[in-house]
């Protein structure tokens, strides 16, 4: 059958562009842990290539290696062409959406955000609205934990950066990731009625946010941790102690290039700080990312748990990290391992949260 | 060649292989038949169905199996291989070996260690480091199994002074054609003991049997390294270079060349920031520490000598191992030199004596001028061994028709000169024609063997001697060329 597919046709230099060579199967957390070559980085570059060539027809087993990327990005930083595999891959998604390739978990999520503008589907989802110099993007994950929120917020107040809060509505980086077209730019309608900077700073909470409105919104925007990071000489902490393991989300460090700013709180905050064997710009996915939890929530389990035995490696008392959906990945992911070696589960916490303690 | 006739495993075939592996691990869906398929060369096929089993006994099952419903095998490492080995041209099963990928001893006082087919490079020699050991492995050492390396005799930029995969091969066991599971070579670092027929399974390109466990002597890990880049105005200077320093004699660890493109090509794809130059050679030396100041010494005289505009020289290991990182990205790095084309695997590891090492490079800028195509050059010069690349637009056919005959030109030069079609990378499909040129009277003795070895012509089959139908047939690219 003859298909066009005009997403998926815009990437075809870079499926030309790639030698093939493999190299990105070294650092694919999906190939690593599924071991077939249709899971890794290449496979997925094949598959694209194949259905715009119309050598293959869209079926199961291509949208299943489709979705099952979790978006990490870490092959595009390996790949020695520059590549830009983790593109190619979202706009095979947009053609295999349209095709009807929709898991009811995916259905749902879009379907919550349709009808409350958030992920959870909770219409009173939100904070109140205040005013101020500077405009906080708190995102869906860190208004569904609003204690937590507000006393991001007091933290943010108590270092001198006032912000002001509207009624937010998703900005829809789970439907760009998963490859809902149509869902995405009626969001994006919704959020830019909604989105009123008005020259205003914008800061966000989530690194996932934080990319998408860079991307999509506004290339200015920052993250907490930059701002606490540039205040952090003024800044007057409680002593914590303790050895503590970092995970970046790799929308933080691969995507926005935030590695250096959470490590220099941790260790104002007086913790030491171990690294795994893989950290920084090379760090390994927890298993959360891409929307791989509502395709295939077994392999997302796998990746979580090799991620926790990679930080049980280290030794760390805690793992800290700075991402909500990693936070929670990464909490099952102990419980996992805890409960098939037969140990205390390390405990996992939101930099954020510790901030707040250690300024309480 | 007339078309290939197809040997999948039949229906009932593939029933009793989901017996023998489990269900999980065999696939015939649409997704792993297409991407195994494809490899890191120019060539595809695509296979039948796709298996991963995880000791040699099934593998024997297997092959025993194939014999029996007579349906081709294709072993396969990670996909690495970048003349079509792993090609399904007669469909069949692939044997994915990624699987069998322990590492089973490591004996420093034996000097040896023993591992699955499906251990990557990289991670053995992970290992082997705390012991103060390694195995040189090619540019793809980070994703490149044993199995594979040992398959293709693959080897890299430090086969002038650590040899090639073949050199360290002691012993082996495999699945042999016919099904039986046999050992080959010893535990011993030298043996006299008959046919060495550990020897003659490296390079085999999965057409002899499936390797099921290796064997390999280690090299003890050098106390210091040091490197200096060399940049001249004319690659040939560097050529001359080249052969002055071995005839010193100076036995660098590596020393390496790369043409004008190769540099900008390199550049753009990584931070290394190399001066823009007409010829570089990235030069190392690796032992006591002492040694290794006298002999970088002399090399810097020897390049300042031939004109070399500029000689930097670091001890500092970071450097050192962003250089050889680049390096080794060089194939990669080619194709997005420009966008729009794309690199292909073509007259791509040719050896000549090293003293030859200059008329092939000013032999090949000729080509490249003759034929109006761009071949950057590059390659393991202190061994000979030289890489071209055809950067092109894969989906028109007058780029290929023009590429083959600016191969065909190289290997004749190649020929004449007393080389080799190819240095590490193997034959397979895209060296094959050339390759019957070269080895004319060894090929009936192979094919005597390969007979002798796989009556029924399971394993691999028509490949290196037996594959007709030159380099522009079965290719992955969109594209389709007459004759």
């Amino acid at each position: 059958m003859n298909r066009t597919f005009d997403d998926l046709a815009k990437q075809k230099l870079e499926t030309i562009n790639c030698t093939m060579c493999g190299y990105c199967k070294a650092v694919c957390p999906v190939f690593i842990d599924v071991g077939w070559d249709s899971a890794s980085p290449r496979g997925r570059m094949t598959l694209a290539y194949g259905l715009l060539t119309g050598e293959i027809e869209p079926d199961i087993s291509i949208a299943d290696r489709l979705f099952q990327c979790t978006n990490c990005t870490d092959c595009m930083r390996r790949c020695p062409s520059g590549a830009k595999c983790p593109e190619v891959v979202r706009a095979a998604r947009r053609e295999m959406v349209k095709l009807g390739f929709v898991r009811p978990a995916q259905q749902a999520l879009v379907g919550n955000i349709e009808t409350t503008g958030n992920i959870f589907a909770d219409p009173e989802l939100n904070l109140p609205e205040q005013d101020g110099p500077n405009l906080l993007f708190i995102g869906c994950q860190h208004l569904s934990r609003p204690n937590a929120t507000k006393k991001t917020i007091r933290l943010l107040d108590r270092i001198g950066i006032q912000v002001g809060i509207m009624t937010e509505v998703c900005c829809g980086f789970p439907l760009d990731v998963m490859g809902f077209t149509e869902a995405h730019a009626a969001q994006k309608q919704r959020f830019e009625d909604r989105f009123r900077a008005d020259g205003r700073p914008v800061i966000t909470l989530c690194p996932s946010c934080l990319v998408h409105l860079r991307e999509h919104y506004q290339p200015s925007t920052s993250h907490i941790l930059q701002e606490i990071d540039r205040r952090l000489d003024t800044i007057t902490m409680l002593p914590q102690s303790g050895t503590v393991t970092y995970h970046d989300p790799c929308d933080l460090s691969r995507g926005a290039k935030i590695i250096d700013e959470p490590r220099r709180i941790l260790k104002k905050m007086g913790y030491d700080l171990v690294e795994m064997s893989t950290s920084g710009n090379q760090s390994r996915c927890c298993g959360g990312g891409g929307g791989i939890l509502t395709w295939d929530s077994e392999i997302s389990d796998h990746l979580s748990r090799r991620r926790i035995e990679e930080a049980v490696a280290t030794g760390a008392d805690m793992i800290v990290t700075a991402c909500a959906t990693c936070e929670q990945t990464l909490k099952k992911g102990t419980r996992m391992y805890a409960e098939q070696s037969g140990t205390q589960p390390i405990p996992v916490r939101h930099l954020l949260d510790l901030l707040s303690k250690a300024l309480a | 060649m007339a078309s290939i006739p197809l040997r999948n495993p039949s229906p009932e075939a593939l029933e009793k292989l989901s017996r023998i592996v489990g269900p999980e691990r065999i696939r015939t869906t649409p997704a792993e038949l297409y991407v195994y398929a494809f490899n890191a060369g120019m060539h595809r096929a695509m296979p039948g169905a796709v298996v991963q089993p995880m000791d040699p006994f099934q593998i024997s099952a297997i092959v025993s199996l194939a014999n029996e419903y007579n349906f081709v095998i294709i072993p396969r490492g990670s996909g690495t291989s970048l003349c079509g080995h792993t090609a399904a041209v007669a469909g069949g099963l692939v044997i994915d070996l990624q699987g069998m990928n322990r590492i089973k001893e490591i004996e420093p006082g034996d000097l040896i260690c023993v591992v699955e087919p499906g251990v990557v490079c990289d991670r053995l020699n992970a290992a082997l480091k705390k012991h103060r050991f390694f195995i040189p492995g090619p540019a793809s050492s980070e994703v490149a199994t044993l199995g594979g390396m040992v398959a293709s005799n693959s080897s890299g930029d430090k086969a002038l002074k650590y040899g090639a995969t073949r050199d360290y091969v002691l012993g082996m066991e495999a699945v042999m054609p016919t099904g039986e599971i046999v050992r080959f070579g010893t535990r011993t670092i030298k043996n006299s003991s008959g046919y060495q027929m550990e020897k003659l399974m490296v390079g085999m390109e999965g057409t002899l049997g499936i390797i099921t466990e290796i064997t390999l002597r280690m090299a003890p890990l050098p106390q210091k390294t040091a490197a200096c880049v060399a940049s001249f105005e004319h690659l040939s200077q560097a050529g001359r270079t080249v052969a002055e320093i071995i005839g010193v004699p100076i036995l660098p660890v590596q020393l390496e060349l790369m043409s004008r493109a190769c540099i900008e090509a390199v550049n753009k794809a990584t931070k290394l920031n190399l001066p823009p130059a007409g010829g570089m050679l990235l030069i190392a030396c690796d032992g006591h520490p002492e040694a290794v100041r006298t002999e970088i010494e002399a090399i810097r005289t020897i390049c300042s000598r031939n004109e070399a505009f500029r000689v930097d020289y670091t001890e500092d290991p970071k450097r050192i191992d962003e250089l050889w990182k680049g390096r080794k990205q060089m194939i990669p790095s080619l194709s997005a030199l420009k966008p729009e084309f794309a690199t292909v695997m073509l007259a791509d590891d040719m050896a000549v004596p090293i003293s030859r090492v200059p008329e092939a490079i000013v032999g090949f800028e000729e080509i490249e001028r003759q034929y109006d195509i761009l071949i950057p050059t590059y390659g393991h010069a202190g061994d000979g061994n030289l890489h071209t690349k055809v950067l092109l637009d894969p989906e028109n056919p007058d780029h290929w028709k023009q590429a083959e005959r600016a191969v065909e030109s190289i290997y004749d030069l190649v020929l004449k000169l007393g080389g080799t079609v190819t240095g590490e990378h193997g034959v397979a499909m895209s060296k094959a024609e050339y390759f019957k040129k070269e080895r004319a009277d060894s090929i009936p003795f192979m094919r005597a063997i390969k007979h002798a070895l796989d009556p029924r012509n399971i394993m691999n089959p028509y490949k290196i001697f037996d594959w007709d139908d030159g380099f522009l047939s079965h290719l992955r690219y969109p594209v389709e060329v007459s004759k």
